[in-house]
């Protein structure tokens, strides 16, 4: 329940970070910056769905986190992890050709490892854990 | 590997959530058991073996 709860938290500081973002550069906001709250949001969206569905379990009296899920989760893990790297290559690739700031190219590093894993979660969701 | 978890459920009158419970796992965990899309562990595989009262071999048909 514990991580349930974190993970509520950390999910609730995402949402007001970007609201305070929205509310602070009120006029100035460019369609990139509307790209990435949408961005932001599908992986809060992400991070509640995991939330709610722990919730859902722990009422139906099962647990909240069994070996599947948890064979789930270290499959997605290691998969983004290997596809990150790549992806960082690619991001130091574009860090010399492109003239954005080093901390957009970070935060859009960070961004997109979450999307990665968000897609290996569907990915192994979707073919299952079989034959290994 | 294919299983036979499915059948004996129904021999049982199991419901998926009444084995995840006896098992003690998510009714997801049986879902995609009876689809063949996971593997269990050697120690789910005998816990649901003996929730039906038979042998791994008997519940869960190894193909080379």
């Amino acid at each position: 329940m514990k991580k349930t709860i974190l993970l509520f938290v950390i999910a609730i500081l995402a949402l007001a970070t970007v609201g305070l973002w929205i509310y602070s550069s009120k006029n100035t906001f460019s369609a990139g910056n509307i790209f990435q709250v949408a961005v932001i949001v599908i992986l809060v969206g992400f991070a509640l769905f995991f939330g709610f569905k722990r919730i859902g379990s722990s009422i139906r009296g099962e647990p909240a986190e069994d070996e599947l899920s948890k064979k789930m989760l270290v499959k997605a893990s290691s998969l983004s992890f290997y596809i990150s790297i790549y992806l960082w290559l690619i991001v130091m690739y574009f860090s010399d050709k492109t003239k954005l700031a080093t901390h957009t190219l970070i935060g859009a590093g960070i961004m997109g490892m979450a999307i990665v894993f968000a897609l290996c979660w569907i990915v192994i969701y979707l073919r299952g854990i079989r034959n290994e | 590997m294919n299983n036979r978890i499915k059948e004996y459920r129904a021999r049982y009158d199991l419901t998926q959530d009444d084995l995840a419970k006896k098992v003690n796992v998510r009714r997801e965990t049986i879902v995609f058991l009876e689809k063949n899309r996971y593997n269990p562990s050697l120690k789910l595989a005998h816990d649901i073996a003996k929730q039906f009262h038979v042998t791994i071999e008997e519940l869960f048909l190894f193909e080379e």
